[in-house]
Parts: structure tokens; C-alpha cells; sequence
């Protein structure tokens, strides 16, 4: 018997099949050339902000020259300067810095929050569910800039609050469709089979139905990253933001408010090419993602 | 003009997918006579669907190509047919029935309404015709008090009432050729019963022509004037009715009709399909006759493992704004039964009867509103947690669909494995693995699958994988609650054999919860009929057959359909 089960197990491929429903569909992503593009400028956009913050590239961003004011866009000034003479060019650079990690870690922290309370509200239902419930409706009917500006001022400016401020604002759509789906996912029989094995709470939430609802989180991830760089450019230009003096795109359109009716547009130029790059590149990546990770889109 | 208002010549239709090139239908060729009935036999995957799919031009391309034939109705190349010229034939001359009547109706709109649609659309009645019409329509197919119905919402309504509407819809413009795919499969034996008898009547009425699919060869029997039975894309076998069932040429069609679960005897395993012939299709000599009745030892011989003691669960009703509880809807009330070691207790019942809530109120899924659960001697009723949990070891359940009781993320291994983990069997992974790979081979997979994922296999496999998982924590009773109604006649065979082995090999004791009485009678050694939540017989698997001594029970019984063709049963009877 026992030489038998050797065998038998020594026959199962060690490695994981090719065919889990994850590796289905990053293999619809690879399918997808837009997918890949935007996969590409996405890696750049992370790989400049790495470069910028370890001082490998565009140094000299905070360089003040003030006889170099208000340059013209030229071969040497890509984007020209700005009014104490610095490279635009390389101030947007810098600027890539905040915007990723903002982005990253506002979608990290609202992914944590909402997928876990969602998770709960969804699978315990009763007061759990009634308080989860009600404390999102409340932060969502308070208007979001007025909530993300007093999260700030209580908080403190500062990169690593803003995190928190964008983190603690963005989870309620994300938890809003985990729940949904929790409750949707908890009667199925996979469910209830697992309990009549003997499963614990904890087992059937995060190792049963958590998998079946992780796609939500990924794709809700990326909406929040692309919001979060929004916000935190809107909140910058109403100084709400990073403290001045950090390059961030926010503060590059602020500055730019006071130059374009002299004409000096490349601030305001320079911020909106990079935001826009990102931002579209992330969408992008999202759809093909949704698409990816939809099993009614599969053989289209 | 010819007799046959479809006539399909040498259909071949194939699929692209990621794994390459699939036949789905290759080379069919066949004729549906005008105002008769042919039966489209075959096991999921057969290709019956696909042939009449592309009849109502419903095939999606991609990934769909028809590589050849024609399908000629009234003479006419449907196949040549453009998207706007076949909206007018679909629902007007040819319609159709799905197998899912609670999805295939709009939610949102009243029945009368989604009748009347077809009507305005395709005859350009005005509203108020249409709604006279759809009235019709609903006293014609049988639904009760049709002028208040009428402005029912799905939701309202019964399963079968539901697919009494959708046939409603189906025939509202007189259609020349109705296809009926498996339009009962998803229906209690009553009322498939019920159903079967309408369409029949429904097609003799208005002349119709029917092409009906299913993968179970009894039920065409009752209903069918010919048959065609396909295996892989192939036709295996055509003719009349009648003359299949008493003289069938292809080993598969014999195969078919004779593992269904009997009704005069119960033979000690079923055939199955692979009796009479191999993999390639190559025929194997086996004789169904020789095949020898189980021996149904007295129950007497063996111990009680548990009793159930009064068991009652009331479901509370809330209404009013307070939500206070106006009523109970007494879904368990009242059942008192004994389950014998190592023998097989069938719960028997339509739907709503109450049988599967007091399948999971045993095992304590369901907390019970009264009564007591005594295993082994032991009340179990008021364990709290952990000894439950340490129960659950003995106790397991095999659920219906077993498409949705396995994890879609997770590997099938993993899914075998997770009850060991639980309740800490087999000390390492690789052991836990190597039980794993027995247990696959035991329940007949291959070991080396068990790193697939549950979407890689069909339904009979994925029971089969249901079942391994179930045997993992070796227990002693397991509860199977309609454990093989979503699979084909061909398949539930091999698996009730299986059942039957492993309940010999580690002297199982189960509960066998189904609707289908010849399923139950099969395996089971005694039975208990429940209606309304209460048990109204309960007798030896035998005699419930041979001497029923309630109205109910008799019903149960007629409605398995007998695989009798209808030219035997005499047609003439159901005329009057």
C-alpha cells in the first residue's frame, strides 16, 4: 500500500498546472498588445520615479539659477525653466515620484481597508454588516474634497499623511462590491461544503471565498491608483497637498496659474503630458485587465 | 414538396478553442417529419445541442464555424439565410424551449407581457389582442386561473409554471417546428411528467413538428415517434421509436437504455455504457440479463447509527414594519427515523418537500427547531463548536451540482487535501498527497490530475472528485442530497455504482435524498416518502414498488418515465 502511494505521488507533476484561472488570464494579458503597451510606459513611469529618488537622473531639479528664468522650450530645456530657473523637464520628472508612490500606497491602504471590511459585512452579515454599512454611507455622504482637505489639516501636510488621507477616503466603492460579491459567493455549495468539512470562519473567508473575489481588488487597485494621483494634484494646486517646494505635478499647475497670462505655459504643460501618460497607461491596463480577469469575456 | 418540413444533409460544425480544433458535429444528416416528433438523444457534449443551434442560426461565430451541409426548412437554406431574414423565421417559425425556465424569463416584466412581446413583434397585434392572446395562451398550457396569472412576475411562479409560460411563448405564433431542449431536465419527475404530457398534446394540437433533445432515452420514449441517438458528433443510431427501444443496432444506444435504475427489480450494479462498448466505440459482448439482483440483507441485522427523534425546523415568516414573525413556514415537521450502520436510509419527495432541509438540519448545517439527533448513542443535537467540528470527521455530505461545491480557484488536489488539513490527518504534505492520489484512484481519476482545476473536468467527474473529497477524513455516514441529478442517465450510472462500491468497501452508511424514485429504490435499502415536510411512508426499498400504500407514493412512481415508446403505451388513451 504504502509503495503504491509513493509511486502515485511521485507521478504528480511537481509543478502548479498551467491551467488556474490566474494563469488563464495573465495569458489573455499577454494576448493583449494595448495590455503590453501600456504594461511598458507603466514600467517606465516606476523605473523614472526609482531613478529620480536615488539621485540618478535629473539631479539638478531643485538647481535655483535665476538668470535662467522662464526659458523658452529649447534642445538643452526640453521643457524649459521656471521662474527660479529650473529645468521644467526635470521637475515633472521628480514629480513622477510622488505621483507613484501616492498612487501606490493611497490603492494599498484602501485596498486593505475595503476588501477586509467588505469581507466581513459580506460574510457575517447582522450588526457586522449593519455597522460596516452605515459608518460607509456616512464617510460616503460627506463631500470627498471637503473629507480628503480635513483629513489633511487634522493630519498634518506631509507625503506619508496624504497616503492615509487618500487611503482612508477611497476604500468604500471597492468595499461596497466585496460585499456584494461576499454575499453573493457565501451560499454557493463550495462554501457550505467547507463548512460541512469542518472549516473555520477565518478558513472558508480568506481561503475559500477571498480567491473568488480577489479579481475586484485588483481591478478596483488601479481605479484608486489613477484617482489617487488626480486628487493629489488637485489638492496640491489648492495647497492642500505635499509641502511646497517637493516637485510634484500638483504644485507645477499651481505654479503655472501665476505665468500663463505672460505666456509661459511649459509648467502647466509638462505636469499634464506626464499625468496624462500614467493616467492613460493605467486605465488602459485596467480594461484589459477587467477583460482578462472576466470569465463571461473569455473566448471573445 | 416533401413530408419533411427540416430536412439537415451532412451538418458538420466544429469550434475553435484554446486547446485546438473541436468537432462538435460531424457529417449529420437527418429529416424532422412533418407534424411528428424526433427525439435528439445523446450525453453532454454529444453535439445534440449544436445541430439544432445552428437551426435557429444561434451558433456564435466565432468561435463557432459551420464547415458544411445545409439545414433546408420548407426547402429553404436556413444556413444562406441573412441575420435579419432568420429573425423573422426564429419565434415565428421555428421557437424554442431552454432547459432553464427560473433564467430564461425576463425578471422585470409580467409573464403576460413577455408573451405578448413575441406576439406585437413577429403577428403586429396591438396591445390589447396580444394580451388576449397571451390569456389564451396561458389557459391552453395548463396554468391555473390564467386572467390573474397573467400579471404574475416570474419570481411568483413555480418551476413548472415558469416552463409552462415558456412554452406559452413558444408556440404563441403557431410555429411550424418547436425544439425543446431538455426542457425538463431541470424539473422534479412529476412535474417533467406534467410537461411532457403538454407538449405532447400541445403538438398533436396545432400540428406542429418537435425535434427533442435530452440525454435520457426513457423519457423520449414516452413521447417521440423517431429517434436519434448521437455519441461525439457522430449519428449512432436512427429510427423508429419503437423499434430502437425493443431492438437497438449501436452498442451505445443499448447502453443507454439499460442504465437507467430499474423499476421491477434492483439488480446489485447498473450497466453502464462502457459495458457495451470500449473507448474507441469497438462492441463488447454483455449480456444485461445476467446481471444478478442485489440481496437486501433485513435491516434488523445491522446496529442504529443514528436516530432522528421528532426532528422539526420552522423557518419564521416576518412581516409588518417591526418584522415580527406573522408565521412558519414548517419545512421539517416532525420526522422520526432510524439509519442502520453500513446500509443506505432514500429520502424521497418533489421539491419543497422538506427532504434536504432535514438532510442538513441531521448533520446540524441547519440548526434544528426541535427534536433530537442521537449518532451512535450520543445526542448530538446540543454539541457546541469544536464538537461539532470533530463530528464533522464522521459525518459528510455530497451536494447537488458539483460545478459550484468545489472552489473554482482551487486545485482539485488541494480541494481533497483541505479536509486532512483541517482536522489534522496524514502528518506531511507529501503524505497528505500520496492519500490524495489513492483516493483519486479509488473514486476512478487519474492521480496525476490532481493538480487540475475543477473547471478542466465534466460534471461525472467533478462528483467524483466531490466524492474523494467527502472519503478524505474517512467518515462512516455520508449524506449524498441529490448527489446525482444534474448528471446524464449515462453518468449517474457509473456514479451510483460507484457509491455502492465504496459504501461495501468502507461499510458507508448514507442518506440518499433525490426526487426520482427509481434513483432512490436502486440504492437504497429503506425508503421514506416525505410530502409537506413529514414522512408519509416508509417501507423496504421493494415493497414501496410493489405494494405503495399511499396516494402520494403512487404518484411518485407514474411519473418515471418508463421508456415506453408511445405507439405501445396506446396513443389513443391519451387522446381521449
Amino acid at each position: 500500500m504504502t509503495t503504491q502511494a509513493a509511486t502515485s505521488a511521485s507521478q504528480i507533476p511537481k509543478k502548479k498546472s498551467a491551467n488556474s484561472l490566474w494563469r488563464d488570464a495573465y495569458r489573455r494579458i499577454l494576448a493583449n498588445r494595448i495590455a503590453l503597451a501600456s504594461m511598458v510606459v507603466i514600467i517606465v513611469y516606476v523605473l523614472m520615479a526609482l531613478l529620480a529618488q536615488f539621485g540618478l537622473i535629473a539631479t539638478d531639479y531643485n538647481l535655483t539659477n535665476t538668470d535662467l528664468k522662464w526659458l523658452s522650450p529649447s534642445s538643452e530645456y526640453l521643457f524649459g525653466t521656471d521662474i527660479f530657473g529650473r529645468s521644467v523637464l526635470h521637475r515633472a520628472i521628480h514629480g513622477s515620484v510622488i505621483a507613484v508612490t501616492v498612487g501606490f500606497f493611497a490603492a494599498l491602504i484602501a485596498l486593505f481597508i475595503g476588501v477586509t471590511m467588505g469581507a466581513l459585512a459580506g460574510y457575517f452579515g447582522g450588526w457586522v454588516d449593519d455597522s460596516i454599512t452605515w459608518l460607509y454611507t456616512t464617510i460616503d455622504s460627506i463631500p470627498y474634497i471637503l473629507l480628503m482637505a480635513s483629513f489633511q489639516f487634522a493630519l498634518g501636510q506631509g507625503l506619508s499623511n496624504l497616503f492615509f488621507a487618500l487611503g482612508l477616503t477611497s476604500w468604500v466603492t471597492l468595499c461596497r462590491l466585496v460585499r456584494a460579491e461576499f454575499l453573493k459567493q457565501k451560499q454557493k455549495e463550495y462554501v457550505e461544503s467547507a463548512r460541512s468539512l469542518g472549516a473555520s470562519h477565518f478558513r472558508r473567508i480568506f481561503l475559500h471565498i477571498l480567491p473568488n473575489v480577489m479579481h475586484l481588488g485588483l481591478i478596483q487597485f488601479g481605479l484608486i491608483f489613477v484617482s489617487a494621483i488626480k486628487i493629489e494634484v488637485i489638492l496640491s494646486f489648492l495647497g492642500l497637498g505635499v509641502e511646497a517646494g517637493v516637485p510634484s505635478w500638483g504644485i507645477m499647475i499651481n505654479e503655472a496659474k501665476q505665468e500663463l497670462n505672460r505666456g509661459y505655459w511649459w509648467n502647466l504643460g509638462a505636469a499634464t503630458v506626464f499625468m496624462f501618460g500614467l493616467v492613460l497607461a493605467v486605465n488602459l491596463f485596467n480594461d484589459a485587465l477587467r477583460d482578462a480577469l472576466d470569465p463571461k469575456l473569455k473566448n471573445k | 414538396m416533401s413530408d419533411s418540413i427540416v430536412q439537415v444533409k451532412d451538418l458538420w460544425v466544429e469550434f475553435k478553442t484554446d486547446e485546438g480544433t473541436v468537432q462538435a458535429v460531424k457529417g449529420a444528416t437527418y429529416d424532422i417529419p412533418r407534424g411528428k416528433t424526433v427525439g435528439l438523444v445523446g450525453e453532454s457534449g454529444s453535439g445534440k445541442s449544436v445541430s439544432s443551434l445552428a437551426m435557429m442560426g444561434l451558433i456564435p461565430q466565432p468561435p463557432g464555424i459551420i464547415k458544411q451541409g445545409e439545414i433546408l426548412f420548407e426547402g429553404e437554406d436556413l444556413l444562406k439565410k441573412t441575420e435579419s431574414e432568420m429573425r423573422k423565421v426564429r419565434g415565428n417559425d421555428i421557437s424554442m424551449i431552454f432547459q432553464e425556465p427560473m433564467t430564461s424569463l425576463n425578471p422585470v416584466f409580467t409573464v403576460g407581457d413577455q408573451i405578448g412581446e413575441t406576439l406585437r413583434l413577429h403577428q403586429k397585434l396591438n396591445k390589447k389582442e396580444a394580451d388576449e392572446k397571451a390569456l389564451d395562451l396561458l389557459d391552453k398550457v395548463g396554468i391555473p386561473n390564467p386572467s390573474q396569472r397573467i400579471k404574475s412576475y416570474p419570481h411568483e411562479m413555480s418551476g413548472g409554471q415558469r416552463q409552462r409560460v415558456m412554452i406559452a411563448m413558444a408556440i404563441a405564433c403557431e410555429p411550424k417546428l418547436l425544439i425543446a431542449d431538455e426542457p425538463t431536465t431541470a424539473l422534479d419527475v412529476t412535474i417533467q411528467k406534467q410537461i411532457l404530457e403538454l407538449l405532447a398534446k400541445l403538438q398533436e394540437d396545432f400540428n406542429m413538428s418537435m425535434l427533442f433533445i435530452t440525454h435520457d432515452l426513457a423519457l423520449i420514449g414516452d413521447i417521440a415517434d423517431d429517434v436519434i441517438v448521437m455519441y461525439k458528433g457522430d449519428i449512432v443510431e436512427r429510427g423508429k421509436c419503437s423499434k430502437i427501444f425493443q431492438n437497438a443496432n449501436h452498442p451505445y444506444t443499448r447502453g443507454l437504455i439499460a442504465c437507467r435504475p430499474p423499476l421491477e427489480h434492483i439488480p446489485q450494479r447498473l450497466p453502464m455504457v462502457s459495458d457495451f462498448m470500449d473507448e474507441s466505440g469497438k462492441e463488447k459482448s454483455f449480456d444485461n440479463s445476467k446481471v444478478q439482483d442485489r440481496i437486501i440483507r433485513p435491516l434488523g441485522d445491522s446496529e442504529i447509527l443514528m436516530e432522528m427523534k421528532d426532528i422539526k425546523k420552522h423557518f419564521p415568516i416576518r412581516g409588518g414594519i417591526f418584522g415580527t414573525v406573522k408565521d412558519h413556514v414548517k419545512a421539517v415537521d416532525g420526522v422520526s427515523l432510524n439509519v442502520y450502520k453500513g446500509r443506505t436510509l432514500g429520502l424521497v419527495g418533489e421539491s419543497g418537500c422538506g427532504k434536504t432541509t432535514l438532510g442538513r438540519t441531521v448533520l446540524r448545517l441547519i440548526e434544528p427547531t426541535e427534536g433530537q439527533i442521537i449518532y451512535d448513542g450520543e445526542d448530538i443535537t446540543n454539541y457546541d463548536k469544536t464538537q461539532m467540528r470533530e463530528m464533522r470527521k464522521k459525518m459528510q455530505i455530497i451536494f447537488q451540482d458539483p460545478y459550484a461545491s468545489l472552489n473554482p480557484r482551487m486545485t482539485v488536489g488541494s480541494s481533497i487535501m483541505e479536509p486532512m488539513v483541517i482536522h489534522n490527518l496524514g502528518g506531511s504534505r507529501s503524505e497528505r498527497q500520496d492519500m490524495a492520489a489513492d483516493l483519486m484512484k479509488r473514486v476512478d481519476l487519474e492521480p496525476f490530475h490532481l493538480n487540475r482545476y475543477p473547471h478542466e473536468f465534466s460534471g461525472g467527474q467533478r462528483q467524483r472528485i466531490c466524492i474523494a473529497r467527502a472519503l478524505a477524513v474517512k467518515p462512516d455516514f455520508i449524506i449524498c442530497d441529490e448527489s446525482v441529478s444534474a448528471l446524464d442517465v449515462s453518468v449517474q450510472a457509473q456514479v451510483l455504482n460507484l457509491l455502492l462500491d465504496l459504501q461495501d468497501e468502507f461499510n458507508l452508511t448514507y442518506i440518499f435524498i433525490s426526487h426520482d424514485l427509481a434513483v432512490v429504490k436502486f440504492i437504497s435499502d429503506e425508503l421514506a416518502v416525505m410530502n409537506g415536510g413529514k414522512v408519509v411512508e416508509l417501507a423496504d426499498s421493494r415493497s414501496i414498488y410493489e405494494n405503495p400504500q399511499e396516494d402520494y407514493t403512487k404518484k411518485l412512481l407514474e411519473a418515471i418515465p418508463k421508456g415506453i415508446p408511445k405507439e405501445l403505451a396506446g396513443l389513443a388513451e391519451r387522446k381521449q
